[in-house]
């Protein structure tokens, strides 16, 4: 590997990352453990009722957020959540077509922080979120990855990179590029 | 005077006229004038001289001839005889120089060279006997002679033993002038490529070949200044495998040098053990580097009783210390955290080490923590601390640990009121919702409070404040795991200072418990749950049990004592602890039996006879937890008193045989099973109502348990009683009673039979298969016949008790003595699945010709999915070929009746590929079949209007993510399979397809299960397995 370019970012604590706050939906859980040991008296079969069935959960900002900060650094075996690449706050999603009402298009919208601001690796990162997504969310979604503005020497060159349809594709025949966002993708979950 | 005497006579002053003699002889030998046999036959006389000077003298003519003869010259026979010749006079010189010369020959094959290095290891264990300056003598010319004899050799079986040798030998002899020869020739192994030819013909590893290295490559300290900057710089090798050999290799040295060969080499190894700890490609090197450093440190802490800056050992922190403290400088970057692992090793390598380390990094860190501007940076700090604390603690170990001979005090102790100061500060002055901050700040905190002669017993009890305040005052925010972390350290406190605990926690915990829970809160489960976690120890349970007891007694008494929940949970936080302990050992036991068992049974028998002062105890749930604490504290004299619960009989009625009793009188029955499940099966003669036999009782009790009024848990109760008498007291003469019992019941004229009965039924039958009676088979026939029956409501209650039959309980369980047949699940599996296979295979043939079997299929599929959800998998794995088709037809189900059945058998598919993988199914030809039914069932909206639970759909999507993962399973991961298209492949397209329209199902979880099994599709399913490395 060519010698780093960013040997020591500074990295958040994972516990630290915003998470979906589980715990508090389900009240069930919050029964201390010892008093669960001895379950009440059901049978095998007797349907559990899933009462919260109708209830729907749209795809909103944190799931996104999810799906991608797992993504490691192509430098660095550490996620992009933990060298806070990404962030909650620089994901959105909004209407594609606002004026057509009941439309099920989305946009969403992903921006990319790099470590120092001369990262040669930006448009592979930003490449790498692109895929994640597009492998991940429904078709009615479009997913547009943008460097942060501000943050990279080079961020509107790379921005034209990874807006640009014809280069994306190009990008992803390429077999040794293909190879490394496979890698960043391995520690997904 | 023959050529040999001629020979022997100039060898010593005049080598050109030995060798011109020697050249003679070969002359002849090849004129065939004289033979190599007589040659050696002339020898013998002085080969077998007692002067050690004659034999070597003799051993060179031979092997001056040797030289002297054309190369091609020898036969092979000749060369063989030869070789063993010489390797049995290897300890004479010139014997060396022989092999040698016969080595270099053509004609020496591989085999021979085996013998060789075979003949040498044998005769080094001659050596090894013989005096060290007849060793000195010979050495310098064999050494350099094995060396010569091992180069170049190539197969590992020869390779295991020249490492063996060269092992010996640089151990053993005086290698000094020759360290370099010797390490080159190992070296030239290093890294170690083999691998095992295919099949394994010599049954030699890698593994071994490099154990065996590394040994010689650390065997002396001369080898060290060629060693250790060669296996430096092997670490700049691209291969992690390659970097992996050369930092064990130099563990293994830094283990076998001498302290001051390791002192030497010290701080270079620093220098560059330094870059792969802070850059760490690879964790597993990373951690080998941090091995390394701590084996050094240990090395050069040997012997050293007294702190100075002058030792070896401190030149070498000091530069490792000073490298830390500056990554600290900036603890939320990526090298602080690495830095940190660096202090955690030396400084938990020895007492002299530590103190060295904190001398010089705990006051820097202070520094840096006032000065932190904001809480993650504080946080990586305390983190820091925590590190060495935890180092302190394996040094000096635990309050609990029996005293050690550490003479060294504690450096920590000048820092302490400054580390209870600022983690106090952390831990409650801190905002709430600085989660981490406060965890870490716990958790350290918590680790000088165990650390043995650190703080006083008051400042320990701060700390027992601090957490009691936690848990009692403060809100549970989202995370709540800082209370977590606070009853686990309470728990861990109470192991170490129990007194603490009783006199601080239990008096603030118990004052907060109310006297009756009246709906308006239950901020008394999470106390009861504390209090439950850390009373294990002895003394904290006695307290409290006597509190807990207290306020149950204060309930009982009460008119209006408020919901049974309360008393409930009271009992439990007892269950909860008695469970933890272990109860037969305990002296209190006897009074925790009269209190519990005896006293509160008459309490129950009491309130069933209505003259208790309030319901508690006749609530169910209750009457179910002190049942089972009742089953825990078991003697014999429980036996006489099961039904009449150690009450007078005017008092109270026992409910076998009692007419017209009460729903209240008949819940007591609920005890009296835990009582009996408690009982040894030899107690039988003392038990009420069994003589002459116990016909009559088990005939009553299943009428009670039929009778449609009985309340579930009374039901269940009957349940349980009935089958703890079949299976654990009826005698092997007495079974035909509950055989015949189980025919009359099973042989009804009504064409319905009840749900309650059909319980009845599988619960009798459970206790008669689980022992296995003879009539298993039978029983099982009966129990498939009422699955066919043709009126729904019987087979529909049928198929649902196929999960009782070998389902775990906690009464009738091994725990409670019940006779448990090692093979019961295999009899019943294998005779009910084939028949059940058939049934169904005859319902597809017959079609719809039937009206009334419409039902028929899915009660036996029903059945199957409960058989299956109750046997291990290794069972199910034979009968595959049978099952699976049975599984996908479970799946077809689509009204919502079947989710159970359809969960359960994706539940045991999930088992079966994860076990197996792929393979067994493509065996079956069912791959696709497979697929298709696992997308149908993860859609939202299906054609043919099918109820797919978002459970289900999780779990059919979780299906599909192992058939990706699991294309080759685990056992057979490490074995060579050939290459081969995997059979996923033509479904890849559709699946990845359908998944796509699963992303934007509504449900969140069902969502992320398709993108994982997406995912894994699209990585995993491929034309060719991918390589693994």
């Amino acid at each position: 590997m060519a010698e780093m370019q960013n040997s020591n970012p500074t990295i958040l604590n994972v516990a630290d990352l915003p998470t979906r706050n589980r715990a508090a939906q389900k009240t069930r859980d919050s029964i201390p453990e010892i008093f669960a040991a001895t379950p009440d008296l059901v049978d095998f079969l007797s349907s559990d009722s899933e009462d919260d069935d109708l209830l729907e959960e749209p795809i909103d900002e944190q799931e996104i957020y999810d799906l991608i900060k797992y993504i490691s650094d192509p430098e660095h075996p550490i996620s992009l959540g933990e060298l806070a690449v990404v962030s909650l706050p620089d994901i959105s999603i909004k209407p594609t077509l606002p004026d057509v009402i009941g439309s099920p298009l989305q946009t969403v919208t992903v921006l990319i922080t790099p470590t120092i601001t001369h990262c040669s690796l930006a448009t592979v990162i930003g490449l790498g979120v692109r895929v994640r997504l597009e492998q991940s969310l429904p078709p009615r979604f479009r997913v547009d990855v943008r460097i942060k503005e501000g943050t990279h020497s080079t961020g509107d060159e790379v921005n034209k990179q990874l807006g640009d349809k014809e280069r994306v594709a190009a990008a992803l025949e390429n077999g040794a590029l293909m190879q490394v966002i496979a890698k960043m993708m391995e520690t997904c979950r | 005077m023959s050529a040999l005497q001629t020979f022997l006579l100039v060898v010593e002053h005049d080598k050109e006229e030995a060798k011109r003699i020697a050249e003679g002889v070969a002359q002849d030998v090849e004129a065939k004038k004289t033979t190599l046999i007589e040659i050696v036959q002339q020898l013998g006389e002085y080969i077998n001289d007692e002067d050690p000077i004659i034999r070597g003298k003799a051993v060179s003519f031979l092997t001056a001839v040797i030289k002297a003869l054309p190369p091609r010259f020898l036969s092979r026979q000749q060369i063989q005889v030869l070789t063993t010749f010489f390797g049995d006079r290897i300890e004479d010189g010139g014997a060396v120089t022989g092999l040698e010369h016969l080595q270099a020959l053509d004609r020496f094959t591989v085999e021979l060279a085996t013998e060789t290095a075979q003949a040498l290891f044998r005769n080094f264990q001659d050596l090894q006997s013989r005096s060290q300056t007849q060793r000195f003598h010979m050495g310098d010319e064999s050494l350099v002679g094995v060396v010569d004899l091992m180069t170049g050799e190539k197969d590992p079986r020869n390779l295991m033993i020249v490492f063996s040798i060269l092992k010996v030998v640089m151990m053993e002899w005086d290698i000094s002038n020759h360290a370099e020869l010797l390490f080159d020739s190992v070296y030239n192994y290093f890294p170690i490529t083999f691998r095992p030819p295919p099949n394994d013909p010599y049954g030699i590893t890698a593994q071994d070949l490099k154990d065996r290295l590394q040994e010689c490559i650390s065997a002396s300290r001369h080898l060290a200044p060629h060693a250790i900057p060669a296996l430096l710089d092997k670490l700049d090798s691209t291969s992690p495998n390659v970097k992996k050999d050369a930092l064990n290799c130099l563990i293994a040295c830094i283990h076998s040098y001498d302290p001051d060969t390791v002192s030497r080499f010290s701080i270079t190894i620093w220098d560059v053990l330094k870059f792969e700890i802070l850059n760490a490609q690879e964790e597993f090197l990373s951690d080998l580097s941090l091995d390394a450093l701590k084996g050094i440190t240990q090395r050069l802490s040997e012997g050293v009783s007294e702190v100075s800056q002058e030792l070896p050992l401190a030149q070498f922190l000091k530069s490792i210390t000073k490298e830390c403290n500056e990554q600290l400088q900036e603890p939320q970057q990526r090298q602080a955290k690495p830095a940190q692992q660096i202090l955690s090793s030396v400084s938990s390598a020895s007492c002299v080490a530590f103190v060295l380390v904190v001398q010089t990094v705990v006051a820097p860190i202070f520094t840096i923590y006032q000065e932190a501007d904001g809480i993650a940076k504080q946080r990586a700090l305390l983190e820091t601390l925590s590190v060495l604390f935890q180092s302190a603690v394996d040094l000096f170990g635990l309050w609990t640990t029996r005293k050690s001979e550490v003479s060294i005090e504690n450096p920590l102790i000048e820092f302490k009121d400054q580390f209870s100061d600022v983690l106090g500060q952390a831990l409650m002055g801190s905002a709430k919702e600085e989660f981490t901050f406060r965890t870490t700040a716990l958790k350290a905190f918590l680790r000088l409070s165990v650390l043995r002669d650190f703080f006083q017993d008051n400042e320990i009890g701060l700390f027992v404040q601090y957490l009691d305040d936690i848990l009692l005052k403060e809100e549970s925010s989202g995370r709540g795991d800082l209370k977590k972390e606070a009853i686990s350290a309470l728990a861990e406190i109470s192991k170490h200072k129990p007194r603490l605990i009783i006199d601080i926690t239990f008096p603030a915990f118990v004052a907060t418990l109310p006297d009756e829970d009246d709906g308006t809160n239950k901020n008394y489960l999470p106390t009861l749950d504390t209090l439950a976690q850390i009373s294990v120890e002895r003394d904290i349970f006695e307290t409290l049990f006597r509190r807990l007891f207290g306020k149950l007694s204060i309930l009982l008494q009460k008119e209006q004592p408020g919901s049974p929940a309360y008393p409930r949970a009271i009992l439990m936080t007892l269950l909860y602890v008695m469970r933890q302990r272990k109860m037969d050992s305990d002296p209190s036991v006897d009074l925790y039996f009269d209190k519990i068992v005896v006293g509160l049974s008459q309490s129950v028998a009491e309130t069933a006879s209505g003259q208790g002062r309030n319901q508690i105890l006749s609530d169910p749930t209750v009457l179910d937890t002190l049942g089972r604490l009742c089953n825990l504290l078991r003697q014999q004299q429980v036996a006489e008193n099961v039904y009449s619960l150690f009450s007078p009989a005017d008092n109270f009625i026992p409910v076998p045989f009692s007419q017209g009793v009460t729903a209240d009188q008949e819940r007591t029955i609920i005890i009296s099973t835990y009582l009996l499940a408690g009982l040894s099966k030899d107690c039988v003669a003392h038990i009420p109502y069994t003589s002459p036999d116990m016909s009559a009782l088990l005939l009553d009790l299943v009428q009670r348990a039929v009778s449609e009024s009985a309340e579930p848990a009374t039901h269940l109760a009957y349940l349980r009683h009935v089958a703890l008498l079949a299976n654990k007291f009826l005698s092997k003469q007495d079974l035909p009673i509950a055989e015949k019992l189980f025919d009359s019941l099973v042989s009804s004229d009504q064409q319905t039979i009840s749900p309650e009965k059909i319980r009845v039924i599988f619960w009798l039958a459970k206790a008669l298969v689980l022992r296995l009676a003879l009539t298993t088979t039978h029983i099982l026939n009966s129990l498939l016949d009422l699955l066919s029956s043709s009126d729904f409501k019987t087979s529909n209650a049928t198929a649902r008790g196929f999960a009782i039959l070998l389902g775990e309980d906690d009464v009738v369980s091994a725990t409670n003595g019940a006779s448990i047949r090692l093979l019961f699940k295999q009899r019943v599996f294998t005779t009910v699945i084939p028949l059940i296979s058939s049934r169904i295979r005859d319902v597809n043939i017959t079609g719809s010709e039937g009206q009334a079997a419409d039902h028929i299929k899915p009660a036996h599929l029903t059945a199957l999915a409960g058989i299956l959800s109750t046997i291990p998998p290794d069972l199910v794995m034979p009968e595959l070929p049978t099952l699976l088709p049975l599984l996908l037809q479970s799946l077809d189900l689509q009204t919502s009746d079947s989710v159970a059945v359809r969960a359960a058998t994706l539940d045991t598919l999930s088992v079966i590929i994860r076990e197996n993988g792929v393979a067994v199914i493509e065996k079956c030809g069912h791959v696709h079949s497979l697929v298709q039914r696992l997308l149908k069932t993860t859609e939202l909206k299906t054609s043919t209007g099918a109820v797919n639970t978002p459970r289900l759909r999780v779990e059919s999507l979780k299906c599909l993510h192992l058939l990706a993962t699991k294309q080759i399973p685990d056992a057979a991961q490490n074995t060579s399979i050939p290459a081969s298209i995997s059979p996923l492949l033509p479904e890849k397209a559709l699946v990845l397809r359908s998944l796509r329209a699963v992303l934007d199902d509504p449900k969140r979880d069902v969502r992320k299960a398709a993108v994982d099994a997406r995912g894994a599709w699209l990585r995993s399913v491929d034309d060719a397995p991918e390589e693994e490395d």
